[in-house]
């Protein structure tokens, strides 16, 4: 799910770069309240952490293994704010050390995963972590991945990579077999600590405000919204990129394109991009508006 | 492993190692967007940016094969793409694609290369990233090989107990045990290491044995890079 550079076009790029740039700093203003100097050692270690749950591998059948991803499991560890950074971080350094991910694709890299996963991840546990904790957790765990991958595959759609739509299906059904595996995961883990020590797992009541209730709810709605519609229609979306000039119209283009891009031009499919459109732009509302908050909170 | 070879790279001694972090962070960033911005057909300016890979690869000293079949771990993911392009009959796209993407990845192996970690964080920390976020990324790559190797550890003696046989849930519980354990090892690691640091009087900011300094020569580096590459891009 990381996205290399130049698959992505410049404007979805960049602006995916601005806002994540806003939303980590917001993060890091948050956080910055709570989080006295002596947490910074255990934020980089429980990044190494993650970093390192990577090699240990989880039987899940048919001969094939996953592996923790760790988004839900930071957030409701050590907080849903530096779950954030963290996860920035190993992003960052994946990026620049292993050549996983572009440099230019971090912001994007960093909205799927380190924002929208970890909030997504995070929403299930701050509302029913109290009541149903363990449904939470896994639920967490599911969505923080499904997110992420459907966020990802709305880029790449939107920035004019083609795909079939067989192709689209099939990657919302792996992104939703490892959001399961990812989830499973999560809680057996979480199982585990409680076993060590309950004091690991934090009481969700304890922290967090709204905001992060609602930018959790965006990204989910946001996942939601690029899952119905690169699955109903992928091409609906490349379109969309089309029409507001991201993707360039390419150099050598098929009969066969042509016709499905006349076809597929309806109503409800302009409604449907519309739809989507506003979502980005309510997403950007929200993290302007969180950083005016945290600005004359601070202030 | 691979990262420990990327930081004996980056140890070398040459005229590209010796240039400011910074310097070398701002022409990567513009080696990216101009390569970004360059469309499928302007094979010259592509030719262009590739050659000023490989004489930088050269000139840094670095073993020119070692670091193409380095960069090569990209492709899986650009060819498959590549390939899903080629059969959408965009065939020069998918051309483009996978090589404007391995030429992401070799520039970005450069500078890594070339720039030891310490030095590459206090570059971007002096060009605006957060101090908090350069911290956590050098306490992470700090711990992250302690913690791999005891991620192993793990592994290994649950193989030696017969971890690797039995019912799938069994094993899998066995797994999740194994990453609270960790999970445990390194929550308390890091009690110690910050009980350690305050003991030795950190200050809150990591220093470099030698200070950075940007100096004639690295601001004739950058002008002259950058603009060669925007020569190449608008000709």
């Amino acid at each position: 799910m990381h996205i290399p550079d130049n698959f992505l076009a410049t404007p979805v790029w960049a602006t995916l770069d601005a806002i994540s740039a806003g939303a980590v700093g917001v993060t890091i203003r948050r956080a910055g309240r709570d989080l006295p100097d002596t947490r910074i050692p255990l934020l980089g270690v429980m990044g190494a952490f993650v970093f390192a749950a990577q090699m240990i591998n989880f039987p899940v059948g048919a001969g094939t293994s996953g592996h923790l991803v760790g988004g839900a499991l930071l957030a409701c560890t050590i907080g849903p704010a530096p779950a954030v950074l963290v996860m920035t971080t190993i992003l960052a350094i994946q990026a620049f050390v292993f050549q996983d991910g572009g440099v230019l694709a971090l912001g994007a890299n960093v909205f799927n995963m380190a924002v929208a996963g970890v909030l997504a991840g995070y929403l299930p546990f701050r509302l029913l972590g109290a009541s149903r904790r363990g449904l939470a957790i896994f639920t967490g765990g599911f969505l923080s991945v499904l997110v992420s991958g459907s966020l990802a595959l709305s880029e790449l759609l939107i920035s004019g990579v083609r795909m079939p739509r067989a192709l689209v299906f099939t990657s919302f059904g792996l992104f939703a077999m490892n959001a399961l595996i990812e989830g499973a995961i999560t809680i057996s883990v979480v199982q585990a600590l409680d076993k060590l020590n309950p004091g690991f797992v934090q009481k969700p009541a304890a922290s967090t405000g709204r905001i992060l209730v609602v930018c959790g709810c965006v990204a989910l709605l946001l996942g939601a919204a690029g899952f119905l519609i690169a699955s109903s229609a992928p091409d609906a979306i490349q379109n969309l990129g089309q029409t507001l000039g991201i993707s360039t119209q390419p150099a050598f283009q098929t009969p066969m394109a042509n016709y499905t891009a006349g076809k597929f031009e309806s109503a409800w499919l302009r409604r449907a991009t519309a739809g989507l459109t506003g979502l980005l732009l309510i997403c950007g509302l929200c993290a302007a508006g969180a950083r005016m908050i945290a600005r004359r909170r601070s202030a | 492993m691979h990262h420990v070879l990327v930081d004996h790279w980056s140890q070398g001694a040459s005229p590209l190692h010796a240039r400011d972090a910074r310097a070398k962070i701002l022409v990567l960033l513009v080696f990216l967007i101009v390569l970004a911005t360059t469309p499928a057909d302007a094979y010259v300016t592509l030719a262009i940016d590739a050659a000023v890979l490989v004489s930088g690869i050269l000139l840094a000293g670095l073993p020119p094969i070692s670091v193409l079949v380095r960069a090569a771990g990209i492709l899986p993911f650009s060819a498959a793409f590549g390939a899903i392009t080629w059969l959408a009959g965009d065939g020069w796209r998918a051309v483009a694609l996978i090589e404007k993407s391995y030429l992401s990845a070799v520039a970005v192996l450069l500078l890594v290369g070339t720039t030891p970690l310490p030095r590459l964080l206090s570059g971007l920390e002096a060009l605006g990233t957060p101090r908090i976020l350069v911290l956590l990324a050098q306490f992470l790559y700090r711990y992250l090989f302690v913690i791999s190797e005891q991620a192993q550890h793990l592994q290994l003696a649950a193989a030696c107990r017969g971890g690797s046989s039995g019912r799938r849930q069994s094993r899998f519980r066995a797994a999740a045990g194994a990453l609270a354990v960790l999970f445990a090892r390194s929550y308390y690691r890091a009690e110690g290491i910050h009980r350690a640091m305050l003991s030795r009087g950190f200050g809150g900011r990591f220093s470099l044995l030698n200070p950075m300094r940007f100096g004639a020569l690295d601001a004739v580096f950058t002008g002259a890079i950058v603009a060669l590459l925007i020569m190449a891009r608008v000709q």
